[in-house]
């Protein structure tokens, strides 16, 4: 077997470990809470009997070791509560049902990704050019005015918490100046247009936020490489400047930078929490919290999980570009 | 100068592209009420909701709220600006004919009712949609009348094959319900969700029937995204002569969901392009807003508050060592600092009068009493005085308070017992956790605050549920845990009284007997706030329910 796919094999082994791990953490955490998520499906008045029933029905009256093993066959085989007509069915791959929202988990976080995928790879896209350019800019000069503007915004922009910034951005960009949507998302296949037009307002903020660090880490690594031997052998061989800047500079300098990105990106598709609770976009960031307040267990697993998943997935993909990007890393 | 000229040149450019974008449509601002409501248009509620479901099985919501535009029972309530809503029948001929021994409760339907179908409304419907709500699928939704009718505190649904015995239909326009207590407030029951017409042959899917039920009232479903929107349009079927509790006015309804609270009231004090047409029915005007609010009289104009609502009130855990004695919960009664607590919550315009009694303004049983009579921030010094007489000094208490939504009313709380001696020491908890707690089997706390608003018009819903023995625990809300056989039997008597004269009489001596007992300090009678656009018209609160009726609201043009 080629030592790539040997790699990865064996990483996603290890990503399923780590899964069931993380799985069963949460399961112990919520289970420990002392609150009763049967109460909500209870109805007003709860009866203790009506209690047992609800408990019954949602299977939580079996023991936390079974509720999770339930939750693991699930995945395979699926699940079904209650009986008669009116069985409430989780088709396999299940990673469990809310009953609060009254649909699976699975269908749940595919109903959400599109909204949370849509900021995040837009924003993405954005920080890193932002990001990258000015920090290119930024080490080309060094201690000038403009090396001093960037690291000034890249300063604000690390420091500035997201919320307030984009309730800020809402303020006077939708508010007061009513250039942007002040809320709302439309999906890209309703209007391409309106998509990018409600979006714009989130991708800025988080660019602007994220980019700082981008700046920053480009600066110092572009800084570092420009002085290496390679680069005045290049120069020495007549390359003009911007082939030796891009090529041979920002070549050498985009390793910790890619794996920045890949973290960045798998975390921020997790759920852009703070940025989609101001904006008022049901992405997987909102599902998590509002599961989080009505201790929809469920949900709290799928979510936690599908996040750890798209980390483990990122920190692979970054692994396997370095190896593109510098061939002197191996995959063995 | 040249500086100047790079500013006049942005400025400019951003006056080019604010004129250019327009992006929210915002044509005026800040416009006031004008012109009276007409048919048409479409009405735009905002929401913060992310799901809505419209099965009526699952559905906790008052008379005057959003499922009842899709859905009729066999009453509903009539609401107008000035008094408490009443009852009024609906698909019945009447709001019931009771039996002698007030167990048997009988309805006729009104002849040609239909659904938006074309097909007919039978009593058999009726039957099926109240058997559904007894599933443990579909529970979630007001049940009070689970406890209630013959047989149902075994009944699991009609998923199964099985009928509940105790409704009967022996036409298609009668209906019959067999109680197991005499309930003199069961035309009121008859108004919740449960009793909307479900036709068997409809409910394919049960779990998903909420989405787009069969109508029966003036709208019905045209669209439903989760998360995003719920659209209504007029139900061809409906007539509005069979119908007292609905106008119909607007052509169409639409709920955006899934909205931000501060970007709703912003939105409506805004009033720009479709928000003229919209309002709030869910998202109460936040303090912060108040000043912003008051400060522009066209604003103003747009924010409806009810005179009464909800009651917040105090409460002293009963079964704790501490606040076992009657006489240190007097003193509690004394020392609280109501005014405070009601600035706290807004000042009296917004937040809402100062209370003292259990039943709240509005409701019939309500009579204006204090049988602690103090000034409006209490009276630290008599509260002392009754706590050395009861030998009791250095009180420390325990109170449990809504991370989100009570640390304000718990710290005036906390300020105004300190000027007694009590040290009061806070316990901030998130919501779910703290009902759980209150309301659950091990209550750790002493003190709390809850505010509870009753699920129908009538004074068994200001007192049964706080103070009956048997809610205590097991997610009751009696959260004093007040326990005392005399007040049990008084209840009992009080809920089996038909003649609506003598039970108002009797829970109106009730929340004497019971205060008497303090098992709570009653605090506010928390008004509501709710923004709506220029354009919409018969938007009030009444003092009950203390939301808007938007079975009633239209449109101007």
């Amino acid at each position: 077997m080629p030592d790539l796919a040997w790699f990865v094999v064996r990483r996603l082994a290890a990503a399923v470990l780590v899964m069931l791990a993380l799985s069963f953490a949460v399961y112990l955490i919520f289970y420990a809470i002392p609150a009763d998520p049967a109460n909500l499906a209870c109805g007003k008045p709860c009866t203790p009997d009506r209690l047992e029933q609800a408990r019954h029905f949602m299977q939580l009256d079996q023991s936390t070791i079974q509720q999770y093993l339930n939750f693991l066959k699930g995945i395979f085989a699926g699940r079904t509560f209650g009986d008669g007509t009116a069985a409430v069915h989780c088709n396999a791959p299940c990673f469990g049902y809310s009953f609060p929202l009254a649909r699976p988990v699975t269908t749940l976080i595919l109903e959400r990704l599109p909204i949370t995928a849509s900021i995040a790879l837009g924003a993405a896209v954005l920080w890193l050019i932002i990001g990258v350019s000015l920090g290119v800019v930024a080490a080309l000069n060094r201690g000038r005015p403009l090396d001093r503007l960037s690291v000034g915004f890249a300063l604000v922009g690390v420091a500035s918490p997201s919320f307030l910034i984009g309730l800020l951005a809402i303020l006077v960009f939708g508010f007061w100046l009513n250039m942007v949507p002040v809320s709302g998302y439309i999906p890209l296949t309703d209007s391409p247009v309106d998509w990018a037009w409600h979006l714009v307002t989130p991708w800025l903020v988080l660019a602007v936020l994220q980019a700082a660090s981008y700046i920053r880490l480009t600066r110092a690594q572009m800084m570092e490489e420009l002085n290496l031997d390679h680069i005045t052998t290049a120069r020495a061989k007549g390359a003009g400047e911007a082939r030796v800047v891009l090529t041979h500079g920002l070549r050498g300098a985009l390793v910790p930078i890619v794996t920045l990105f890949g973290l960045d990106l798998g975390g921020l598709l997790g759920g852009a929490i703070l940025t989609e609770k101001v904006f008022s976009m049901q992405g997987l960031g909102d599902l998590l919290i509002s599961a989080v307040a009505q201790l929809d267990v469920a949900v709290v697993v799928g979510t936690t999980l599908f996040s750890a998943f798209l980390i483990i997935l990122a920190n692979l993909l970054v692994d396997i570009v370095h190896g593109v990007l510098d061939p002197r890393v191996s995959h063995g | 100068m040249k500086r100047t000229t790079s500013a006049v040149a942005v400025a400019a450019a951003l006056a080019l592209a604010v004129a250019a974008c327009n992006a929210n449509n915002q044509s005026t601002s800040g416009g006031s009420t004008t012109g009276a409501a007409e048919a048409g248009g479409t009405f735009h509620i905002l929401s913060t909701s992310k799901e809505i479901s419209l099965d009526p099985a699952k559905s906790q919501n008052l008379g005057t709220s959003t499922i009842h535009l899709v859905l009729r029972g066999l009453t509903s309530w009539k609401t107008s600006p000035d008094k408490a809503a009443e009852l009024v029948p609906d698909l019945a001929t009447d709001t019931g004919q009771v039996s002698a021994d007030g167990k048997t409760w009988t309805y006729k339907l009104k002849p040609g009712l239909k659904y938006a179908d074309g097909t007919p409304i039978v009593a058999a419907d009726i039957k099926y949609g109240v058997e559904r709500s007894f599933a443990p699928e579909l529970s979630g939704g007001l049940g009070y009348h689970k406890s209630l009718l013959v047989g149902g505190d075994k009944y699991a649904g009609p998923y199964k094959g099985a009928q509940l015995a105790s409704i009967e239909t022996p036409d298609d326009s009668t209906i019959i319900f067999k109680l197991n207590k005499s309930f003199g407030d069961w035309p009121w029951i008859v108004s919740m969700p449960a009793f909307s017409p479900v036709p068997k042959a409809a409910d394919k899917d049960p779990a998903h029937y909420g989405e787009d039920p069969v109508a029966s009232g003036p709208y019905q479903v045209k669209s439903y995204s989760p998360g995003s929107k719920l659209e209504l349009e007029r139900n061809p079927n409906w007539d509005k002569s069979t119908d007292e509790a609905r106008t119909g006015l607007p052509d169409s309804i639409v709920i955006d969901m899934g909205l931000q609270a501060d970007v709703v009231n912003q939105r409506l004090i805004a009033d720009a392009g479709d928000d003229k047409f919209a309002a709030a029915t869910g998202v109460s005007l936040p303090a912060a807003l108040i000043p912003t609010v008051n400060g522009n009289p066209a604003v103003k104009s747009r924010v409806a508050t009810s005179p009464s609502g909800a009651l917040l009130y105090l409460a002293l855990n009963t079964k704790r060592p501490a606040l076992a004695n009657p006489a240190v919960r007097k003193a509690i009664e004394y020392a609280v600092d109501k005014q405070a607590v009601q600035v706290a919550e807004g000042g009296p315009e917004y937040g809402g009068e100062i209370a003292s009694t259990l039943i709240t303004p509005g409701i019939d049983g309500y009579s204006k009493f204090n049988l602690y009579d103090a000034p409006p921030a209490g009276d630290p010094e008599k509260a002392k005085q009754l706590l050395a007489a009861a030998g009791v000094s250095n009180l420390k208490l325990l109170m449990v308070a809504d991370t989100d939504t009570g640390m304000d009313v718990a710290q005036a709380i906390q300020q105004g017992l300190k000027r007694a001696g009590i040290t009061v020491q806070i316990k901030p908890l998130d919501a779910q956790p703290l009902t759980d707690l209150i309301t659950g089997n091990k209550a750790d706390f002493d003190l709390t605050v809850s505010s509870w608003l009753p699920d129908f018009s009538s004074a068994i819903g200001n007192i049964q549920p706080l103070f009956a023995s048997s809610e205590i625990g097991n997610g009751g809300y009696n959260i004093s845990r007040y326990s005392n056989p005399a007040v049990d039997a008084a209840i009992n008597a009080a809920t089996a009284e038909p003649d609506k004269a003598k039970s108002a009489a009797a829970w109106g001596a009730l929340d004497k007997q019971i205060l008497a007992d303090a098992p709570v300090v009653p605090l506010i009678y928390a008004r509501n706030a709710f923004l709506h656009g220029s354009k919409v018209q018969n938007f009030y609160l009444p003092s009950y329910p203390p939301y808007p009726n938007v079975l009633g609201v239209g449109l101007s043009k």
